[in-house]
């Protein structure tokens, strides 16, 4: 008989257990009676002896085995029972433990989409991405010609693909710019996608730079654009000014390699159709934003994979010297995830911390509680240990009953996390196939969680109940203290994370951006060669010159706040490394940007191998010394000038350690045109946009206003304060609920002795603040457990601090004040109630 | 309060004594208990409270099954048989069981194992 058969067969089995007894006692009886004793007598010594019948069956069903699955049902039932007789506390705790639970399904949620999950494609396992590293140098990209290369002799790969993402691209002859991407004939195939609409790219036509120039739209440019309407398929439309023919649109399915949500894919070999004159495809040295990707041969794994690259890395060293980096390594990594996390291991460390925290505070308020309702239980408690329960008996019973909290907090915990990951998806435009529906893992995690949490909620209060511990315990002290700690740090580090957040907000940001344009050309794109850039560029400077309402034309490599990707150097000085923020600028940058000069002078037109420093980096390099006239790091370029700190590239950056280098003529393909007017630049675009167009009509410049790049940038910081409020705000309540729970214990537990002082005349203050009193060691020794925590971490969370230390009294003097205040707030509740009882019926009640 | 005895029956013995009795002929729990406290000459007294819990031990552990069949009296009563397995078990547990008889009355007996 297994254990399910036992199971099922509970109600037959005791049947035959109390016949089986029945028996033994009817024949002991019998046996008396025959011995002389009247039956009644025979009856009444039977019972005796048999003693109590069901501890005697208990005994038994636990010998069998079965007992304990069996209690667990039955004390299922009964805590089911009990948490429905108390629905307040019952919708309290769950409501607690749902909020502790679901922030970390949802932080867990958010993990699994991006890093655990593969995306829906075809043979999921062996797609890998390819990259490649050195001790210097961190690239994703690969010159189009190593992929080539790699794809006509790689054994261990099966495929390659090649994937290219660039600026956006107007659609049309409108304004409106879409994101493509360039993709190779294969990438459909390879990655098993299917067409909602015409057919996708096939190696067999779109296998040559000659071939006619196709597109692929995206499932939701589609809709978008075209209402979904299928005879776009053979429509031709015009790409920066180019015409194509709409071939196809992707299922909504349809995954993308990589991060980008592309409106139209593009055939990579027709990349120098759309940008005329680019060498992208054929320059060997040409790496940028060229990904590569594959699927291994069959049984390969990516280490044996990675030999064979870095094998043939060496012949291709041969093939070109310069394209090769020293000591350069290749990395095969599985491509099947939205997102691998390689640089932001710290942050997740972090996020993970926090996370964590709020689970623990969640748990040790709902300890609290479960102390304080434990009071209320004593009687029932006492009462079935009075009647022979076993302790261990009264205790599974209650750890039962945690185990029911933890299983519908995980259970309200799932729907509450995906409502928010729902609306963070559809918010953040994500993926189609991305669903906040929890799969497998979720669900593992959630129920861990809640199991987990149960243990910790559950376990010693329970002990406590069970031993009927009166006096005031240490375990008592360390939830308070957990509780404060827990809720001290989270509150400092919200507090913290908002003021930096405002901070950012509300500071001048070093640079005038209001009236600043930028205009990319994208000349390198075109093929623009340093001489053939430099003509353009001063044609197209001294033509804006003449734009009435335009004050200054200068020209930077990185127009601050515009590109999303931001450009960081390291340096060592004497074995620290200095994190710097380089920018390649004209002359008369600064003055655009009205950047104040602070001492020296700017760079000269036409003047090399200088340098610009910004005041907080000449600090950081030369603190002592005057750096003017100093050789910067190599050697090869001179600081001329130093100038005001900016947060040019990132607000958020507490550094400003910026640097700006003098043209090189190797840097001109890569410039943008900076234009400063004197009233709102918005209406200028058109004309700008003609202008550039009139010198090279195979131009189309990107221009835009720096404010909206300030203003995106803004719109992440506060989303950002946003959640931290949020968290803020669990934080808070969660401290409450368990403050509320702890105090209502205390004085629960003292009800008697406030009746008695009251009774003998106390005033009710006195009786207040003695109550208090008693909070005041744990409570302050969790306030500087949480300070000493917080000051420890805020080293970690120097990196998101912009403008405030990590040890700004302003944030941790607000927590410690809020804290009080809420366990005052808490305290003056439930003693408001002692006070009123009625203190003749206290005092008979016993 | 396990088993009502001139002396205290040490853990694990009522299981080998109700292997023994059982290893005879099919019996049932009251006729065990009788059996023992019979054979122990009133020695012995076996309470429900503790044969039962036994009883089921047992044939949890598979040294016994049990069976409905009609008892002596007429009324349906369960009957314990012994297995295969509860016949090894009985016979290692016999002879670990004189071993120690043994051991303990040789170490007993010893005039140096006496204190002074």
């Amino acid at each position: 008989m297994n254990l399910l058969q036992r199971l099922l067969r509970r109600a037959r089995m005791e049947k035959e257990l109390d016949d089986e007894l029945r028996f033994h006692f009817e024949s002991q009886v019998a046996d008396k009676i025959q011995a002389g004793t009247s039956e009644a007598e025979a009856r009444r010594t039977t019972r005796l002896e048999f003693g109590g019948l069901d501890q005697i069956k208990e005994d038994c069903r636990e010998s069998r085995g079965t007992q304990w699955l069996a209690s667990i049902a039955q004390d299922l039932r009964f805590g089911s029972r009990i948490l429905a007789k108390s629905p307040g506390f019952s919708f309290t705790a769950i409501l607690v433990l749902a909020l502790g639970i679901g922030v970390s399904t949802l932080a867990f949620s958010l993990y699994n989409l991006i890093a655990l999950q593969t995306i829906p494609v075809r043979d999921a396992a062996t797609l890998v991405s390819i990259q490649r590293r050195s001790p210097e140098n961190n690239a994703p990209g690969i010159p189009y010609a190593s992929i080539a290369y790699y794809r006509d002799n790689a054994r261990s790969l099966s495929a390659v693909m090649a994937t290219m993402s660039v600026a956006p691209m107007v659609l049309n002859h409108e304004e409106q710019r879409i994101n493509p991407s360039f993709v190779s004939s294969n990438y459909f195939i390879e990655l098993g996608a299917s067409a909602t609409a015409g057919r996708l790219f096939d190696p067999a036509h779109e296998s040559s730079s000659g071939a006619a120039p196709v597109a692929v739209l995206s499932f939701r440019f589609w809709q978008r654009e075209f209402d979904s309407d299928p005879s776009v398929i053979g429509k031709t439309i015009y790409l920066t000014g180019k015409p194509v023919n709409v071939i196809g649109v992707t299922s909504q399915a349809f995954a993308n390699l990589g991060t980008e949500n592309p409106d139209v894919w593009l055939p990579l070999l027709q990349y120098a159709y759309f940008f005329e004159g680019s060498k992208a495809l054929d320059d060997p040295q040409f790496d940028e934003n060229i990904l590569m990707w594959g699927h291994l041969a069959p049984g390969v794994s990516p280490s044996r994979a990675e030999h064979e690259l870095l094998a043939l890395t060496g012949q291709l060293r041969k093939l070109y010297p310069a394209v090769i980096w020293d000591h350069e390594r290749i990395l095969v990594t599985p491509g099947a995830h939205f997102f691998s996390f390689e640089d932001g291991m710290p942050v997740l460390a972090f996020a993970a911390l926090l996370v964590l925290l709020i689970l623990v505070v969640a748990c040790a308020n709902l300890g609290g509680l479960l102390l304080a309702r434990g009071v209320r239980r004593r009687r029932e408690i006492q009462l079935r240990i009075d009647l022979g329960a076993r302790r261990s008996r009264v205790l599974r019973q209650l750890l039962t009953e945690s185990l029911l909290l933890g299983l519908l907090g995980s259970m309200a915990a799932l729907p509450l996390s995906y409502i928010v990951l729902r609306l963070t998806l559809v918010y953040a435009n994500a993926p189609a196939w991305m669903s906040a529906l929890p799969d497998w893992r979720v669900l593992i995690f959630t129920a861990a969680m809640g199991f987990l949490a149960a243990l910790f909620f559950g376990m010693l209060p329970t002990l406590q109940i069970v031993l009927q511990k009166k006096e005031r315990t240490l375990w008592h002290q360390v939830v308070v203290c957990v509780q404060v700690g827990a809720s001290c740090v989270l509150l400092i580090v919200s507090g913290l994370l908002v003021r930096a957040t405002l901070h950012t907000l509300y500071t001048d940001p070093g640079f005038g951006y209001e009236q600043v344009l930028s205009l990319n050309p994208g000349l390198s794109d075109h093929g623009y060669t340093p001489s053939t850039a430099e003509s353009y560029l001063d044609q197209l400077r001294s033509r804006l010159r003449t734009v009435p309402g335009v004050i200054s034309v200068s020209m930077a490599q990185n127009p601050p706040l515009v590109n999303t990707n931001v450009m960081i150097q390291g340096f060592h000085v004497d074995g620290r490394l200095i994190k710097t923020y380089p920018n390649w600028v004209g002359p008369e940058f600064f003055e655009t940007m009205g950047i104040p000069l602070l001492r020296g002078r700017y760079m000269h037109a036409g003047e090399t191998h200088v340098v610009v420093l910004s005041q907080s980096l000449a600090r950081k390099r030369w603190p002592t010394e005057d750096p003017i006239g100093k050789e910067w790091s190599t050697g090869k370029d001179t600081v001329v000038g130093i100038v005001g700190n900016t947060r040019a590239m990132e607000l958020n950056n507490s550094d400003a350690t910026e640097i700006y280098y003098s043209l090189s003529a190797k840097s001109l393909p890569r410039m943008s045109v900076l234009i400063r007017t004197a009233g709102a630049p918005d209406g200028l675009s058109p004309t700008l946009q003609q202008i550039a167009g009139g010198i090279d009509p195979k131009l189309f410049p990107t221009i835009t206003p720096l404010k909206a790049g300030f203003s995106k940038s803004i719109g992440q910081i506060e989303q950002v304060a946003t959640i931290i409020s949020l968290l803020g705000s669990i934080a808070i309540f969660l401290a409450i609920i368990g403050l509320l729970g702890l105090v209502t214990y205390a004085v629960s537990q003292r009800t008697k002795e406030i009746a008695i002082r009251l009774a003998l005349g106390a005033n009710r203050m006195e009786i207040f603040l003695t109550v208090l009193r008693r909070f005041a060691w744990p409570v302050l020794a969790g306030l500087v457990t949480g300070v000493a925590l917080t000051a420890g971490l805020s080293q970690i969370l120097r990196r998101g601090l912009y403008g405030i230390s990590g040890l700004d009294p302003i944030s941790y003097l607000g927590a410690i004040t809020l804290l009080i205040a809420i366990l005052a707030t808490a305290a003056l509740l439930p003693i408001r109630k002692a006070l009123q009882i009625d203190i003749a019926r206290i005092l008979h009640s016993d | 309060m396990t088993t009502q005895s001139k002396f205290d029956l040490p853990q694990g013995t009522l299981d080998l004594l109700i292997l023994r009795v059982v290893a005879l002929r099919p019996v049932h729990g009251y006729a065990i208990a009788q059996r023992i406290q019979q054979i122990s000459k009133e020695a012995l007294q076996v309470q429900q409270g503790s044969l039962y819990p036994a009883l089921h031990r047992l044939e949890n552990k598979k040294f016994l099954v049990a069976e409905w069949g009609p008892s002596e009296t007429g009324r349906e009563a369960k009957f314990y048989r012994l297995t295969t397995k509860g016949r090894t078990q009985l016979k290692n547990e016999t002879e670990s069981w004189a071993r120690l008889i043994e051991v303990v009355g040789l170490i007993l007996q010893h005039p140096q194992g006496e204190t002074t």
